[in-house]
């Protein structure tokens, strides 16, 4: 867990390396079998030109980057906002990162606002974003 | 069981999808905590029960089989913890859709309750896809 709440405190990253077969666990674990994600000759053909992972593993790595971040305050009291700049593909090494952009203070409660990005290998950013985590412990 | 399905031509802002009711499984976690590549920490990771929303959904959409669905951005606000054996019910329907020459775009509204009908989350998704 982070220990000081600042501006401009960067977050622990996250690496995760992209495979097919994580992505076709995802595809077992989501119910999300849209061939762009698992099917190799059906995605090839298609202007993506291959598989992609599913834009919501890519988030599960942002999550894990929070939880372990801030904990139950993510868990129970998280926003994030992300958008899909990039597809990540089986191959890719993923990187997240996020720092705290500010800190702020409604009715006597923090709010600690968060921006974070995920580059891959080649420096690609392929999801960017922010999240507003409800400190708990200022009035709970 | 049938599921029924709705096309993407019929989808209109207000249609509401058929709530989902999923039993969030110790197997079920383990499954999608292996696909995430984490290890977990006693708790359902709040990115499982937005799975299982975005699966309500598409369960019940059917689309053209060489259908591109490309995830263009997505919301989230996280309510309170669930624990693993919890029941959740997936609420989901059309906010906005939107075509533009060969594109169309769905926002998607969901919300997730617990047992207790209290709301765990509610998240916002855009999906885009060729027309």
């Amino acid at each position: 867990m982070i220990t000081e709440i600042q501006e401009g405190k960067a977050l622990s990253p996250v690496v995760k390396h992209v495979t097919q077969e994580k992505i076709n666990l995802y595809a077992e674990a989501s119910g999300d079998f849209n061939p762009i994600h698992i099917d190799e000759s059906f995605a090839a053909k298609t202007p993506l030109g291959g598989t992609i992972a599913h834009g919501m593993l890519n988030l599960a790595y942002v999550s894990e980057m929070m939880t372990s971040a801030f904990g139950q305050s993510w868990l129970s009291g998280g926003k994030l906002r992300a958008k899909f700049k990039e597809p990540a593909r089986p191959g890719d090494t993923l990187t997240i990162n996020g720092k705290i952009d500010c800190v702020e203070q409604k009715d006597d409660v923090s709010y600690a606002n968060c921006i974070f990005e995920c580059c891959n290998q080649k420096g690609e950013t392929i999801v960017t974003g922010e999240t507003i985590i409800k400190l708990l412990g200022d009035k709970e | 069981m049938s599921v029924e399905t709705v096309s993407y031509e019929e989808l209109i802002p207000g249609y509401k999808f058929p709530p989902a009711t999923y039993e969030l499984s110790s197997s079920l976690v383990s499954k999608y905590l292996d696909a995430v590549d984490s290890a977990g920490d006693g708790f359902v990771p709040p990115l499982a029960i937005t799975a299982c929303a975005i699966a309500a959904m598409t369960g019940s959409l059917s689309l053209p089989s060489d259908a591109i669905v490309i995830h263009a951005s997505q919301e989230l606000e996280f309510f309170k913890l669930v624990p693993i054996g919890a029941t959740i019910e997936c609420h989901i329907g059309v906010a906005q859709k939107i075509t533009r020459s060969k594109m169309g775009m769905l926002i998607l509204e969901f919300e997730v309750l617990d047992k207790s009908k209290d709301k765990v989350q509610s998240g916002k998704a855009t999906i885009a896809l060729p027309t």
